[in-house]
């Protein structure tokens, strides 16, 4: 897996990286039992504190989302949905407030945000389907 | 763990208090503060000649401070200097060594002075620049000659790592390769217990590293922010306008730039507010981001 980080998204390192695990898990990106790499390359290539992505996967790690295996490493864990409800709809409440602010600001009105929405559900869907059938 | 001293773990890497310092009439610290709690990457950002270098030397005991004092792990460099020296390990911005020593001399020669030397990570390193045992360090070009202090910097393990822009003058891929190192050899001994006090003008390439910084100017610390907070707390708003930008009273704003129909603001801080308020008059166009550590800098040191 591949990460990114954005110095200019306001959002702390740590947090992007957590983040960037979760939708690669929740897009099939990444795939149960699949490895993270570990945590000194990460921290060299992305040139990031060490720590910042010790902080990261502890986090991964509390959320129930990986589990690391000592001397083997960290892997996304099969039942990562283990979330509790309100934990998953809170999580997902700040990402959707963070869109419909970003609806505002480029003036896309409600009904055409909601639209769009639905739109995406059907395409990730599909590719999903696509996928699968491979 | 070996050679761990026994002491309280929330004694700060370090401690500066009040710290001055003057070359004749000149002073160069005037008053500076800040605490590098331990495990942290603390920057000390400045322009040339803003007292970092000084405050570099106070800390090694190679200036006594006029007044004020530095602890260092709890001691005093000055009175416990062998203890505080046995802790830090040291990469300067001018490196010299004696040039006729080879590499593998020098090495030996540091190494010399160290309770413990780790020759895996020696060799590791050596084999990482490329660099040759047998070659004078006399003939070591600037960049090369970083690597050497840097191995000598890492090989003992100590738990405060002190860089005084470490990477200026040097190549990006010897800058790179400096960075990637302390953040994997150095960083990877301690578990998580290893401080580094890093001062530089070359912010940018450290962002990623430094989780904690200190603006300093004229001897004095301006700014102490924890990285996230500093790169939450700065915004920068972007507008533009049907027409041209309105005349809006903008109270908060660090800066302000109006060409046309476009608005930049910087925003300290009360981003939400300055948005709120640009929101009234209705732009066709509307975007924020968070400052850089550099550009945050910069704001701070032209405000």
């Amino acid at each position: 897996m591949i990460f990114q980080v954005n110095y200019s998204s306001g959002k702390p390192i740590y947090l992007q990286l957590v983040d960037q695990v979760k939708a690669a898990a929740a897009s099939g990106a990444l795939r149960t039992g699949d490895p993270l790499p570990s945590i000194r390359p990460l921290a060299e290539e992305l040139r990031v504190n060490r720590n910042t992505i010790a902080k990261a996967y502890s986090e991964l790690e509390s959320l129930g989302i990986i589990e690391t295996q000592p001397g083997r490493g960290s892997f996304l864990r099969e039942n990562h949905a283990a979330l509790k409800k309100d934990v998953r709809r809170k999580l997902l409440t700040e990402e959707i407030d963070q869109a419909i602010v970003q609806a505002h600001h480029l003036q896309v009105p409600r009904n055409e945000f909601l639209t769009l929405v639905e739109e995406r559900f059907d395409a990730l869907e599909q590719k999903r389907r696509a996928r699968e059938e491979k | 763990m070996i050679g761990e001293k026994p002491m309280n773990d929330t004694t700060p890497a370090i401690q500066i208090e009040n710290l001055t310092y003057a070359y004749g009439h000149t002073e160069a610290v005037r008053g500076l503060s800040l605490t590098v709690p331990r495990g942290r990457c603390y920057g000390l950002f400045g322009r040339n000649g803003a007292g970092k270098t000084t405050t570099m030397k106070c800390l090694l005991n190679l200036l006594r401070p006029h007044s004020g004092s530095i602890q260092v792990f709890g001691m005093n460099p000055a009175k416990q200097e062998v203890a505080v020296k046995s802790r830090l390990a040291y990469v300067p911005d001018q490196v010299a060594f004696y040039p006729w020593m080879t590499v593998r001399e020098t090495l030996d020669y540091l190494a010399s002075f160290r309770e413990r030397w780790n020759r895996t990570i020696e060799q590791d390193l050596l084999n990482r620049f490329g660099l040759d045992p047998a070659q004078k360090a006399g003939g070591l070009s600037k960049g090369q000659k970083t690597q050497v202090a840097l191995i000598a910097a890492v090989c003992p393990e100590t738990d405060l790592l002190v860089l005084d822009e470490p990477t200026s003058g040097l190549d990006p891929i010897v800058r790179r390769e400096f960075i990637e190192t302390v953040i994997g050899a150095y960083q990877e001994t301690g578990s998580g217990e290893r401080t580094v006090f890093v001062s530089t003008h070359l912010i940018a390439e450290f962002e990623g590293l430094i989780d904690q910084f200190t603006i300093i100017d004229g001897g004095k610390a301006v700014l102490t922010l924890d990285s996230d907070a500093a790169r939450e707390r700065y915004t920068r708003i972007r507008a533009r306008f049907a027409n041209a930008v309105p005349e809006a009273e903008l109270a908060g704003a660090l800066r302000v730039r109006k060409d046309g129909r476009e608005l930049e603001i910087v925003a300290n801080g009360g981003a939400a507010q300055l948005l709120e308020k640009v929101r009234q008059y209705e732009p066709e166009f509307i975007s924020t981001e968070a400052l850089r550590l550099e550009e945050i800098f910069v704001a701070t040191l032209k405000a």
